[in-house]
């Protein structure tokens, strides 16, 4: 081998070796600036130790109370059709709405376990509200902007949550993890990123208090009200890639809701809204999504819960949209009737 | 699959160790299959496509050195094939919406029949690059190639098929052809720029597109909130897609190729003309040398130029998307570039421009390409009417403040570009480093100062990479 070839090699591997090396001085800096022990976290798969909300315990002796003989859990795809008030003038027994905007499954699995099965009430049925493919991705709404959201169902220890995501995740997140763990790259992140997002308020002010005022005005002004329809009804967030409810179903926390349901002798129905229709006619629907619906109505139905498809209901028109698949508010009673029209059998 | 994702990082560490094990015939085999690999990852279908047009390509090259009298009709083959897969794909609800939209307007109501198919990524890209192929071999610049697997690889080179650079057939061709040996002289540069290029993509774009994103999804924008959020568009769309270049160019050396550059600083530029030459430079020599100049180019006087100069721009703008703006925004370049040339006219000719000049000039042309970029990032044509209407004046307190909040937020991610691109441009030590020879017999200290660079974007990328991760913009293209 030529000495320059010799010098080419060397000088790639000090490349290589320097630019992974340099990463080492972040768990140096992490013990300069240590700050308090964090908590440590219910989905250890998915994150590090973080201050987390506290769980929402009110819940519990609130459904205990209220004793309601339906039980609604959804995001806004539910709160936007369900009028409560009319379904409970329709079915003449109290209704128990466990509604969180921006939450999914995970969100939906955690509230049927921690309030409505932990409170011991039984309801006559656990309505629970989802968009196509939603019900099987785990990881949908899971990101840190809806972490919070979660908190608030979950307890100090979701094992069984934690090993679907982990198992959702796969073996190459793992790995990322690890790489983040082991450089304490969440740890530093925690310091940095706050820093670098509050730069330009220092920039623009000195007092700490404006700073504050500064942060909490503009987050409002930036906030979901001023946002346009569209983008606010976060119309993508139903779509998925791709369909396949066999490779889905098992890294999902379905089966754990049909489970625990089961157990605790609960009726589930889970409601499948109808999406945002074009030209008054039904959303069109991929071969694929409808195979996916069938096997998952087949599923769910052989596990003992019922299911409901509103894709398709002629009663559902475009008029009752508001933005994206939400609707608008004075088609939530005329959707609560019919919903109430179609399901009469399991309402009575 | 993505570059950004662990499952590339896979895919690439096996490909390379396999790759080298093989001779020359081998490794375009593995490129074929790994490149079919690469973009069917997610959608296997998408490879019908990309396996159509290189089937009818290759056989229509045959064709026209088979039987020269018919060139013509083979061209034809070629252009109606790429261009009908292209069309049906990306313009078809396009086209239906529109003429919808007419018929509508004299009082008809039709059935719109819209396709709900996925555009396949990268269709743009290596639609443009099959047609080089053809176009070139038609005009005799080139010949028409034996081997079905060496345009195969050519089409679906995996480093830079979803979003370029686009390469002509006459440059990367003869690389797919010929031997290739490992040299770690290009490896090493080609790791700078990876690393260069994921910094880029998780660091910066990701980071400022959040900002750009929250802009553009607001209902009542005002006029510095807007044009904070067009800021942070025009560094989110250069560190992204240079990104995306970056990491194909530093890819393809790994494994004995060369890609061409495709941005040169393009905030740095003086004029409209300066700004084409350095901003997305594959896909905009593409169109002069197969649109601009077939049309006839500067010949012909000037409204015949002026007309193949809007034609071309217009042709660029619907390239990017099937929606007006991107027609708007072509429009508005291609005017940008008549109206700077024809005053370029009327100054005194070989005249030298002082250099107090520059940085005005600089500035005067990067305030024009924010204005372009408004006009491609905002879809909707009611919007940028809205938009463009907005008056500094009379804006509240709180939205002034919110304005240079999310400026300066932007900014401060943009600095490393900033700085690599005043360095890159002004430092004459950056001919010696962008030249892997001359960079290879660099001493150790100066590979251990890189080696410290690309640490501390690794561990930039750890730290601050942004935690809503983005596609590439141009994959939409």
């Amino acid at each position: 081998m030529s000495s320059s070839r010799v010098r080419a090699i060397t000088g790639l591997s000090a490349l290589v070796f320097v630019t992974l090396a340099v990463p080492a001085v972040i768990p140096l800096a992490n013990a300069r600036h240590a700050g308090p022990p964090l908590p440590p976290t219910y989905l250890p798969a998915l994150e590090g130790p973080r201050e987390r909300a506290p769980f929402s315990a009110d819940r519990v002796p609130d459904l205990q109370r209220l004793q309601p003989g339906y039980v609604v859990i959804g995001d806004s795809m539910a709160g936007t059709r369900l009028d409560d008030r009319r379904l409970v003038e329709l079915t003449g027994v109290p209704v128990g709405p466990l509604l969180q905007a921006g939450s999914g499954p995970a969100f939906w699995y955690l509230a049927l376990k921690n309030w409505v099965i932990a409170s011991g009430i039984r309801p006559r049925m656990v309505l629970i509200f989802f968009r196509d493919a939603n019900l099987t991705d785990v990881l949908f709404r899971l990101d840190d902007q809806f972490r919070w959201a979660l908190d608030l169902a979950a307890l100090d220890r979701e094992d069984e949550l934690n090993a679907v995501v982990a198992r959702r995740l796969g073996l190459l997140h793992r790995v990322h993890q690890l790489v983040d763990r082991v450089v304490g790259a969440e740890q530093a992140r925690r310091k940095i990123e706050p820093a670098v997002n509050a730069w330009p308020v220092t920039v623009m002010t000195s007092s700490r208090r404006r700073q504050a005022e500064f942060v909490a005005q503009m987050n409002e002004r930036l906030g979901l009200d001023h946002l346009r329809k569209m983008e606010a009804a976060d119309i993508q967030a139903g779509d998925a890639p791709a369909f396949d409810f066999a490779r889905d179903v098992p890294d999902s926390v379905l089966p754990l809701m049909l489970r625990d349901a089961s157990r605790a002798g609960l009726t589930i129905c889970f409601v499948r809204v109808q999406r945002r229709p074009t030209a008054n006619r039904p959303p069109p629907q991929s071969p694929a999504l409808r195979r996916y619906v069938s096997a998952l109505q087949a599923y769910v139905t052989a596990r003992g819960a019922l299911f409901h498809d509103d894709t398709g209901d002629p009663a559902l028109t475009i008029d009752m949209y508001e933005d994206g698949d939400h609707l608008a508010r004075h088609a939530r009673r005329r959707y609560t009737e019919n919903l109430y029209n179609r399901l009469r059998p399991h309402f009575q | 699959m993505i570059f950004h994702s662990l499952d590339f990082l896979a895919f690439f560490v096996a490909f390379v160790a396999i790759y080298w094990a093989l001779p020359q015939r081998g490794q375009n085999v593995l490129l074929f299959v790994g490149s079919y690999f690469f973009y069917g990852y997610v959608h296997p279908w998408f490879l019908i496509l990309i396996a159509t047009s290189t089937v009818i390509d290759y056989c229509a090259a045959r064709g026209m050195e088979a039987w020269p009298r018919h060139r013509r009709r083979f061209l034809w083959l070629s252009v109606i094939s790429n261009f009908g897969m292209l069309g049906f794909f990306k313009y078809f609800n396009f086209f239906v919406e529109n003429v919808a939209g007419v018929l509508a307007a004299f009082g008809l109501t039709v059935h719109e029949p819209t396709l709900r198919i996925l555009l396949p990524v990268g269709i743009s890209f290596y639609t443009f690059q099959a047609m080089s192929y053809t176009i070139d071999v038609y005009r005799g610049e080139l010949h028409a190639r034996r081997s079905l697997l060496d345009l195969a690889v050519f089409v679906s080179f995996f480093p830079h098929l979803v979003a370029g650079p686009i390469q002509r057939a006459s440059f990367l061709l003869p690389q797919v052809e010929s031997t290739r040996r490992f040299s770690a002289e290009k490896a090493r540069s080609g790791f700078v720029l990876i690393c260069w290029g994921f910094f880029k993509k998780l660091v910066i774009a990701d980071n400022v597109g959040v900002v750009a994103n929250k802009v553009f999804a607001l209902s009542d924008p005002t006029f510095y909130i807007l044009w904070a959020g067009v800021f942070a568009f025009a560094i989110q769309i250069y560190a992204d897609f240079s990104a995306y270049t970056d990491i194909a160019r530093g890819t393809s050396r790994w494994l004995g190729f060369e890609l061409t550059e495709n941005f040169a600083h393009p905030y740095l530029a003086r004029s409209p003309t300066d700004f084409w030459r350095r901003w997305n430079i594959s896909l905009s020599s593409w169109f002069r040398d197969y649109v601009y100049i077939p049309l006839g180019g500067s010949r012909g006087g000037a409204w015949l130029w002026a007309r193949n100069i809007l034609a071309t721009f217009l042709l660029s703008g619907l390239w990017h998307g099937a929606s007006w703006n991107y027609v708007l925004w072509g429009l508005y370049h291609g005017l940008l570039l008549l109206v700077t040339q024809l005053a370029g006219r009327w100054t005194v000719p070989g005249r030298q421009v002082g250099k107090w000049v520059l940085l005005p000039q600089i500035a005067a042309m990067f305030v024009l390409t924010n204005i372009g970029w408004l006009l491609f990032r905002e879809t909707e044509l009611a919007a940028i009417v809205r938009d463009l209407r907005l008056s500094p004046l009379g804006v509240s307190e709180l939205d002034r403040q919110t304005g240079l909040y999310l400026f300066l937020l932007a900014f401060l991610y943009s600095v490393p570009l900033w700085i690599q691109s005043l360095w890159a441009e002004t430092a004459s030590a950056n001919q010696a480093a962008s030249d892997p020879e001359r960079a290879a017999l660099a001493p150790m200290p100066r590979l251990v100062l890189q080696g410290v660079a690309c640490g501390l974007a690794l561990a930039a990328i750890l730290v601050l990479r942004s935690r809503t991760s983005l596609d590439f913009i141009y994959f939409q293209f």
